[in-house]
């Protein structure tokens, strides 16, 4: 994933991908739905920061995101 | 524990030994694993894992598995390679040669339905109405270049559109373009487009 698509952005669709697409062939899933749920409520915040984000020309910080 | 990182036709793909892969061959498929560990997720694990598969997608079409299916050993990865065998070689069939692209779509700050609250509730509807309408242009107008397409429901308020295209590898170029144009044509939206991707979203029918 190099070729298209701004950083930020691409984190985004990364968790979006890897946490919720992809072939399920066990029951059991090592990441608990807990964590996933956490995961995603970071991830609404930043999908509403990067328009606003854009607006002030600043992007956000992403390291901690997770 | 192992963990089965993705699934692919025999014969196996060459294995780059930094990745630390090894292949379960049973029932025609090829299981991808790695031994699993317990690091904490992070943005940089999901990077390396996403780039290990990027790596194996230049040798071979593959079926990319929900991150965290972890079985106990090798038997038990081929016990589920054979009992769904049917299932998986029809999603591999349904990949084959195409990857997928990623858009949402975004309405911009300066449209002003976002910057006005709406009058009455009739406003509201209205406004609600022309929202699916442009989304489902963009969609349509993509959808007619890719194999396959998927659509989610939008995450935040702004995000009128999250998608995702199986769209042939050779295809990607005019792809992109397209989005591009359809940028140009409609400057109230923004239109955020990632890939290519392994094909997360279409590895079920």
């Amino acid at each position: 994933m190099s070729s298209i698509g701004e950083p930020d952005v691409t984190l985004v669709d990364l968790i979006d991908r890897l946490l919720g697409g992809g072939v399920v062939v066990v029951g059991d899933i090592t990441l608990a739905a807990a964590d996933v749920d956490l995961v995603y409520v970071g991830l609404r915040a930043l999908v509403s920061s990067v328009a606003t984000a854009e607006e002030k020309g600043v992007l956000p910080e992403l390291g901690s995101s997770l | 524990m192992i963990e089965i990182c993705a699934i692919t036709a025999e014969p196996p793909p060459p294995l780059p030994e930094s990745d630390n892969l090894h292949a379960v061959c049973s029932a025609g498929l090829v299981a991808l694993c790695t031994p699993a560990d317990e690091q904490p997720l992070t943005p940089s694990v999901l990077w390396s894992r996403e780039e290990m598969l990027e790596k194996l997608m230049e040798q071979c079409d593959l079926l990319p598995v929900r991150y965290g299916s972890r079985v106990e050993d090798d038997a038990a990865v081929a016990r589920v390679l054979a009992e769904r065998q049917g299932q998986l070689a029809e999603a591999l069939e349904r990949v084959r040669g195409a990857v997928e692209v990623a858009v949402r779509v975004l309405e911009t700050d300066t449209a002003p339905s976002t910057t006005e609250p709406p009058a009455s509730g009739t406003d509201y509807l209205r406004s609600k109405t022309r929202h699916a309408k442009v989304a489902t242009d963009v969609h349509e107008a993509l959808g007619r270049l890719a194999r396959a397409s998927t659509q989610q429901a939008g995450r935040a308020g702004s995000e009128l559109l999250r998608a995702a295209y199986l769209v042939d590898r050779g295809a990607v170029g005019s792809f992109v373009e397209r989005v591009a144009e359809l940028q140009k044509a409609k400057p109230q939206l923004r239109l955020l487009c990632t890939g290519p991707w392994p094909p997360y979203s279409f590895t079920s029918g």
